[in-house]
């Protein structure tokens, strides 16, 4: 029932204490080393790097709520990709539908490392970085101040929105609503009496919220200040350079040196 | 418009105030007649709101607005930082001033300069991820200094007395009352010359509620929880506050009633609170003691109960109780559960835990109840004791963790949602949770449809359960235009034409004015008394506790620690005190009474009936 509303956990670590372009930078390493590899050994490395950097910044409970999510990817990825990748090598796997062979094992367990790395780095991400400082990080790259706060804000609601569902499920539940009663078509119909009372709910939400945003002297078009903001220091910019080096390394290793190939 | 207009001392000033909420409303003349114009029903929502209010908020007063539910309260106090006309569109005339600015042409942030405002609902109204953000977010929108902002910081929390709060805390981890305050601390950090609050306890539990009145008390004071001395912001000099509560009420020293879209009657508060005909003419609940002492034929009634206690010392009054401990026990004044049958539910050693990331909680621990048929048991204590998780095994919404739940002698696993559901009705806080058909009738049927019901006996019992919950003539409505009271009662009437055997009510009466809620109740009552339908109540409400529930269950961190008689409950002081439960005005004096006339084991009266009874002779002379 009750789950923390926010994936940011608040901890003290030197991830933590970064700003946020830094740690994006460090994030954006991630992603291109494993987005440019294709051997799972090769994409192991940022992928495992993000997960215990994960685990030691306090976000094994985020990894537990998606864990589903990256299991049922993960397994997908495995069976979509051979597929569609041009078999070569011995066959390591033979079913009654398509042999499966070495090469196309190794890029399918690679795509979907690739899959888990991308989202166990953002992870990585929201877990340190409180919705302030991701509005303070993009509006740092240029972003208008307006959108930013309109991404805070959207990240705020989505949990609030979590909880609604959840009544209202056990509101219409309690008036003898079967979800799962009928045909499939039925079935999609079901969702109506969750659906409106949710959205009626969010709509509401959000006319209080601009209102009580506006009462408090938000304004998109005057000058403010910004409370608290993290100066760019010295681990900053070693992170920074650091996922820097990731991009490049990454990039000549792959292209140049033509390492993580299949 | 009248900057030059702007008198000395005065706050904010409206004249011949009009607004709709019909951007094509044809607004009444504000000259017109306000009888003629005052709509007979406050629930019904169209037409202008404001009808031409005339109305001056003195510099450094405490002003309360109060009214009937839909009668342009909250609408009123969006006048004053521009919200009405500026943000919310309608129809809208007349002229504004308030700070020396036209609040009808300023935008609304600019208003906020000097205009903080605090609504109920807290959720919408924090913005931030920890504590030291959210108070920094108002200065930061006014372009405070940074290096100021930590002043402000520590200064609105101390006066919002949430001084020893850690800066990094996630405010999602705050209990509400906390979270109220915050949103206080929030709002005084921008250091507002004027302060609005609409409602500020309507969504709080009892110590919330108490919390946050007791800043409200300080800000009143004038104490801003700093020993001044600077010279700059000193706190709010003047507040405007809407509300339902009488306890709230009397904080204020001018008070505003509306009636029919206007200033009905504003003076000072003790004269206003204490004028009946006003009162009742604009639908504002007579404070109890008013009501009572009037009836005695008191000229000058009290509003408190220290003053009531004294003045019935001064005069010949003296207070016979409705019964000592160890007489029968008089059933409540509603008359309600006094006829019971067989065991209905029986609980034991109920056991609920939620996972919630960091390891399970507790909500319910280890609980025993037995309800029977025909009772009306409430089920009191702060949010969080377990009271709604509790609630939601009667009709197996939630299975046990440990323990059983029976109902009519069968465990609640082994029975269907689909069964019970039509016999255990569960009406939910907030209406609009369930509600989404296009029309009231379709929603109202949605339940007995699901249940099985259809042709002549679906359409029979559809029309019998809106006309008990008087709706009859709104069948074609859509639901999503009616007012919030009214919402309620459309949820009601859907669970009533099922015919359920029990009600479990999760705070029936959250977002009703007194009149509504009274209504709300008597209706409850009635299907009690005359059905015999067994009513389980979740309510933070004692007022409705006094009136109607013979029997209170009392939660704290998951476990019973009471199950009494509420009459007995009632006269054990340090058991109120303990659990943080305030008794109603009737109560608490009769309880005062009987310790000033030394009358050992006197049970207290419920309500203003039994007050004056009491105060009368009682029934035994």
């Amino acid at each position: 029932m009750s789950t923390s509303p926010s994936l940011y956990v608040d901890r003290d670590t030197a991830i933590h204490r970064l700003t946020p372009r830094a740690k994006l930078a460090l994030v954006s390493g991630l992603f291109v080393a494993s987005y440019v590899f294709e051997h799972p050994l090769a994409v192991a490395v940022p992928l495992v790097t993000s997960f215990v950097a994960l685990v030691w910044v306090g976000g094994w409970a985020n990894f537990r709520r998606l864990r589903v999510i990256v299991v049922a990817l993960f397994v997908v990825g495995l069976v979509v990709w051979p597929l569609f990748t041009p078999p070569g090598g011995p066959v390591v796997l033979s079913t009654p539908v398509l042999d499966v062979t070495r090469q196309q094992f190794l890029v399918a367990l690679g795509r979907s490392e690739r899959i888990a790395a991308f989202i166990v780095g953002g992870l990585l991400f929201v877990t340190t970085t409180s919705n302030e400082e991701i509005v303070s990080g993009l509006r740092s790259l240029g972003v208008p101040y307006a959108f930013c706060f309109a991404v805070g804000t959207a990240l705020r609601l989505f949990p609030t929105l979590l909880g609604a569902t959840g009544t209202v499920k056990q509101a219409q539940q309690a008036r003898g609503h079967d979800l799962d009663a009928g045909s499939p078509v039925e079935r999609i119909r079901n969702y109506v009496p969750l659906l409106i009372p949710v959205f009626m709910t969010a709509i509401r939400n959000v006319q209080t919220q601009s209102m009580a945003l506006e009462a408090r002297g938000f304004d998109t078009r005057g000058e403010r200040t910004f409370y608290g903001q993290r100066t760019f220091g010295a681990a900053d910019w070693v992170v920074a350079a650091f996922g820097l080096a990731l991009v490049v390394g990454s990039v000549v290793l792959r292209y140049v040196v033509g390492v993580g190939t299949v | 418009m009248g900057t030059s207009e702007q008198d000395d001392g005065i706050a904010a000033r409206l004249r011949r105030v009009l607004f709709s909420y019909d951007r094509e409303a044809t607004l009444p003349s504000p000259e017109a007649d306000a009888d003629d114009a005052a709509p007979a029903d406050p629930d019904e929502r169209g037409g202008a709101v404001l009808r031409g209010v005339d109305l001056d908020i003195l510099e450094g007063s405490f002003t309360v607005v109060m009214g009937a539910s839909g009668g342009g309260k909250s609408t009123l106090l969006r006048t004053l930082n521009g919200i009405i006309p500026g943000f919310i569109s309608g129809s809208f005339e007349g002229d504004v001033t308030v700070l020396e600015r036209d609040a009808t042409t300023t935008r609304v942030p600019e208003m906020a300069r000097g205009v903080g405002m605090v609504i109920q609902d807290y959720e919408a109204q924090l913005f931030g991820t920890s504590v030291a953000t959210e108070v920094a977010f108002g200065p930061e929108n006014l372009a405070v200094p940074p290096a100021e902002i930590d002043d402000r910081i520590d200064r609105s929390l101390s006066i919002a007395g949430l001084e020893g709060l850690d800066l990094r805390r996630s405010p999602d981890a705050l209990s509400g009352g906390q979270k109220q305050r915050l949103v206080f601390a929030g709002v005084l950090a921008m250091y507002p010359e004027l302060l609005v609050l609409d409602e500020p306890t309507s969504d709080l539990d009892p110590a919330g509620s108490r919390e946050t009145l007791s800043v409200i008390g300080r800000l009143a004071d004038g104490a801003d929880g700093t020993d001044g001395g600077t010279g700059a912001w000193d706190g709010p000099g003047t507040i405007v506050m809407v509300t339902h509560k009488i306890e709230e009420a009397l904080l204020a020293d001018h008070a505003v009633l509306l009636r029919g879209g206007r200033a009905y009657r504003s003076g000072p508060a003790e004269e206003v609170f204490t004028d009946i005909e006003a009162l009742r003419a604009s639908r504002v609940a007579v404070p109890p003691l008013v009501e009572a002492f009037d009836r005695l034929g008191v000229d000058d009634p009290p509003l408190r109960v220290e003053e009531a206690a004294e003045l019935v010392a001064e005069t010949d009054l003296t207070w016979q109780p409705p019964a000592r401990a160890g007489d029968p026990l008089p059933g409540v004044p509603a008359g309600t559960g006094e006829t019971t049958g067989d065991v209905l539910f029986e609980i034991s050693d109920l056991v609920h835990e939620y996972d919630t990331g960091d390891g399970a909680v507790r909500a319910v621990d280890g609980l025993d109840l037995t309800v029977h048929e025909g009772e009306v048991v409430a089920i009191v204590g702060h949010n969080g004791s377990g009271k709604t998780t509790l609630a939601k095994h009667l009709n197996g919404l939630l299975d046990p963790d440990r323990g059983t739940v029976t109902w009519d002698g069968r465990d609640l696993r082994d029975v269907r949602m689909s069964e019970v559901g039509r016999h255990v009705g569960f009406v939910f806080q907030n209406p609009d949770h369930q509600i989404f058909a296009a029309t009231v009738e379709e929603e109202v049927a949605f339940g007995p449809e699901n249940f099985g019901l259809a042709g002549a006996e679906l359409d029979r019992r559809v029309a019998d359960a809106i006309e008990t919950v008087e709706l009859d003539g709104l069948e074609d409505a859509d639901p999503f235009n009616l007012s919030k009271g009214q919402r309620q009662r459309v949820a009601l009437a859907g669970i009533l034409a099922t015919d359920p055997d029990v009600i479990v009510f999760d705070e029936p009466s959250t977002g009703l004015d007194a009149q509504q809620q009274a209504t709300f109740m008597d209706m409850v009552a009635r299907l009690n008394r005359e059905e015999g339908v067994t009513v389980v109540m979740v309510t933070h409400s004692m007022s409705t506790v006094a009136e109607y529930a013979p029997r209170s269950v009392v939660m704290v961190d998951g476990r019973k620690v009471a199950d009494r008689p509420t009459r007995e409950l009632f006269a054990d002081g340090p058991a109120l005190a303990e659990w943080d439960l305030r008794p109603p005005q009737p109560v608490a004096l009769a309880n005062r009474l009987a310790d000033q006339q030394g009358l050992d084991g006197a049970l207290p009266a419920l309500s203003v009936d039994e007050l004056v009874a009491g105060l009368q002779g009682g029934d035994g002379q």
